[in-house]
């Protein structure tokens, strides 16, 4: 029972589930708002991961100054695949089981070429680095200072978006797209220009989530897989195109994972994570925050 | 002399010179996990291999019975799929007609090739495979210069521990294979020397987060700790084990910090932290692990991985000096490694059916950012101290 209530465990289901979080609001804005099915989202957070390594390398540059160059890079891919790759399907496919199944064929050849091409750059060997290690004591709970950054900037990153969303005229595009797409052409929104958006954002907050994992984790080619994975438990839970909706099912999500493993066992971690999963969608197939389809 | 037949005889006499070039090379064949699941752990022993290829090109080619020549090396990724491992070297030794070959990563993939080399009856001496059930195999075509096999360093660990007053321990282990041998042995061991287990908690490969194992750590009061883990796991024990103030003076890791970005990542935090390894370039008795812990610093850049990078270097060091006595015949090379002492970067290395019987299983011990053979202490470069 101490354990249950001890602020270190409450401290590490808040990091666990706001990176979480951060990692989700990326993929809801290029799955839960565009409907392109983003397997290669948590390479995109390998590449934000190795950006942050490579600046703090070769440059010395923290990756706490060096987030939104990071989020350019990650960012600037994002729109080269929008132009490139996903402009004429958005375009030219009206049905949205057809652009899911095509955008999977897709983002999976995009994830293949992400991790082979940074395997072919900086090997497969783990890489990681030694940063911002310092802990800190506040109360009686010992704080990682890479582990508190990656908190609170994670935090302040999908409070700020979700504000963006709500109160600004690009917010009310993405939400009128996902209610329906044709009205929000005939009513004058630049669809082509929300998704342009919706990318560039969705692939930049990707490269902000690898910058502040590769402060506490070994980096390699190939570690996105789970970060997609935990992007889609999150979306869906918190219902798609939900921001808000998803940002809680990423808290959620973390304190689900450290509690039930204090609770019961570690062994049992995958088990319960993915038995709350598939049991709330069970319930609620719209997702915990999600609006069920009339 | 027409144009035409200029260039049709310059190509001719290209591809002829290409043909005697590719006669005279010796042609080694392995497989690598370059993908998949193990691709992390595949290039420490990548990189021992081609290490070795270029210095032995430097030095004028492999001697072949009395010949030197030159090596080329031909890989295929194996996608970390044991299965692919053995169709790769069924192909070079069908298709490709390799002379000889070098292992592929991880004892699931030793062990898929040893029925492919068995059948062709094909030499292969082996690196990175630790397991009892390296002793299934056949002995006659296959060799594991490995001393860390599960049911030794269970016993040596208990046995190291009890040495240094250790009265009880509080163990984590990985669920995979490797980390569970090893509990499977070491559990009987610590109750045989009277080490009380405190607290012995499993763990998922993936888990992302160690705070309520690490509490329980810290509250079962244990002399030691003892983390059966592997890399991605030990980078995320150090990290949270730093937070949670885990202070216990022994701290025993499986497998990870003898990779060189472990030491980079945790620099003077990692001090202390004991792992499993049997080479350090630090044991002057053996007069090549200098050189070559000098020789991978300066191609790479980096300190090779105590156990996979040594592992590989050795099988190729006794590959050479096999193939120095025997040539390419396979049966006088069988006839060679089973009888014969090699000279390594580990020290001498001699086979009994398919086991290394004399490196001792031995543990490493980072101390000021090197690391050093703390047991057992007739090839110690150091000795143990708290963390």
């Amino acid at each position: 029972m101490d354990l249950l209530l001890s602020p270190q465990l409450l401290f590490s289901a808040l990091v666990l589930g706001s990176l979480y979080a951060l990692i989700g609001v990326g993929l809801n804005f290029v799955y839960g708002t565009i409907r392109l099915l983003n397997i290669a989202h948590g390479d995109l957070v390998m590449i934000g991961a190795y950006a942050a390594f490579g600046l703090f390398t070769a440059l010395g540059l923290s990756p706490m100054f060096g987030l939104p160059l990071i989020a350019g890079i990650t960012a600037m891919i994002g729109a080269g695949l929008y132009f490139g790759l996903f402009k004429r399907q958005l375009e030219n496919t009206t049905s949205v089981e057809q652009l899911e199944a095509n955008s999977l064929l897709l983002f999976f050849g995009v994830s293949v070429i992400l991790q082979n091409t940074m395997a072919l750059l900086f090997t497969t060997s783990p890489r990681a680095y030694q940063h911002l290690d310092y802990v800190i004591s506040i109360g009686g709970l010992d704080m990682t200072l890479s582990r508190l950054l990656a908190l609170v900037v994670s935090l302040t990153i999908v409070f700020a978006i979700s504000m963006f969303l709500k109160f600004s005229i690009y917010g009310l595009g993405i939400s009128a797209i996902i209610q329906n797409r044709d009205a929000a052409k005939i009513v004058g929104i630049d669809v082509g220009r929300v998704q342009l958006g919706s990318f560039i954002l969705g692939f930049g907050v990707a490269g902000i989530a690898g910058a502040l994992v590769s402060l506490t984790e070994q980096i390699s080619p190939f570690m996105g897989f789970p970060f997609t994975i935990a992007a889609f438990v999150v979306i869906i839970l918190g219902g798609l195109g939900n921001i808000s909706g998803g940002i809680i099912a990423g808290i959620l999500l973390g304190f689900i994972e450290i509690y039930s493993v204090a609770l019961t066992s570690a062994t049992y971690r995958s088990i319960l994570i993915y038995g709350v999963f598939v049991a709330a969608i069970m319930l609620r197939p719209q997702g915990l925050f999600g609006k069920a389809q009339t | 002399m027409t144009l035409r037949n200029t260039v049709l005889g310059a190509v001719a006499l290209t591809m002829l010179a290409g043909v005697a070039s590719a006669q005279d090379a010796v042609k080694i064949g392995y497989s690598i996990a370059n993908t998949g699941l193990f691709s992390q752990a595949a290039p420490s022993q990548v990189t021992a291999y081609e290490l070795w290829a270029e210095q032995v090109n430097a030095e004028g080619g492999l001697e072949v019975a009395g010949e030197k020549r030159p090596v080329e090396l031909i890989w295929y990724d194996d996608e970390s799929d044991p299965a692919k491992a053995a169709q790769i070297y069924e192909k070079l030794i069908s298709d490709d007609e390799v002379d000889l070959l070098l292992a592929p990563w991880g004892t699931p993939h030793h062990l898929n090739v040893a029925g492919v080399v068995e059948s062709h009856g094909f030499p292969m001496v082996g690196n990175t495979a630790a397991s009892v059930a390296i002793r299934e195999v056949s002995p006659g075509n296959v060799w594991f210069p490995t001393s860390a096999i599960p049911d030794k360093v269970g016993p040596e660990l208990a046995a190291f521990a009890k040495s240094e007053g250790i009265g009880s321990v509080a163990i984590l282990a990985n669920v995979l294979p490797f980390a569970q041998e090893n509990l499977q042995f070491l559990l009987p061991a610590l109750e045989e020397q009277g080490i009380e287990v405190k607290m012995n908690e499993n763990y998922p490969p993936d888990i992302s987060d160690m705070t309520s194992l690490l509490a329980q750590v810290k509250a079962s009061g244990a002399d030691a700790v003892i983390a059966l883990s592997y890399p991605a796991d030990s980078f995320l024990y150090m990290g949270q084990a730093k937070e949670l103030g885990i202070d216990q003076p022994f701290q025993f890791l499986l497998v990870g910090p003898t990779i060189s970005a472990f030491q980079g990542a945790f620099g003077a935090d990692a001090d202390g932290i004991v792992t499993l390894g049997h080479w350090s370039p630090h044991q002057a008795d053996w007069e090549r692990a200098k050189p070559f812990y000098d020789a991978y610093v300066a191609k790479y850049g980096f300190a090779p991985d105590y156990l996979d990078s040594a592992l590989a270097y050795m099988s190729a060091e006794i590959l050479e000096a096999a193939v120095a006595q025997a040539g390419l015949d396979h049966e006088k090379l069988r006839d060679v490694i089973s009888t014969s002492t090699f000279d390594t970067i580990n020290g001498p290395v001699r086979f009994d059916g398919v086991e290394n019987v004399e490196t001792p299983t031995a543990f490493l011990q980072l101390q000021g950012g090197e690391m050093h053979l703390i047991w057992p202490g007739d090839i110690a470069t150091s000795e143990y101290q708290n963390r």
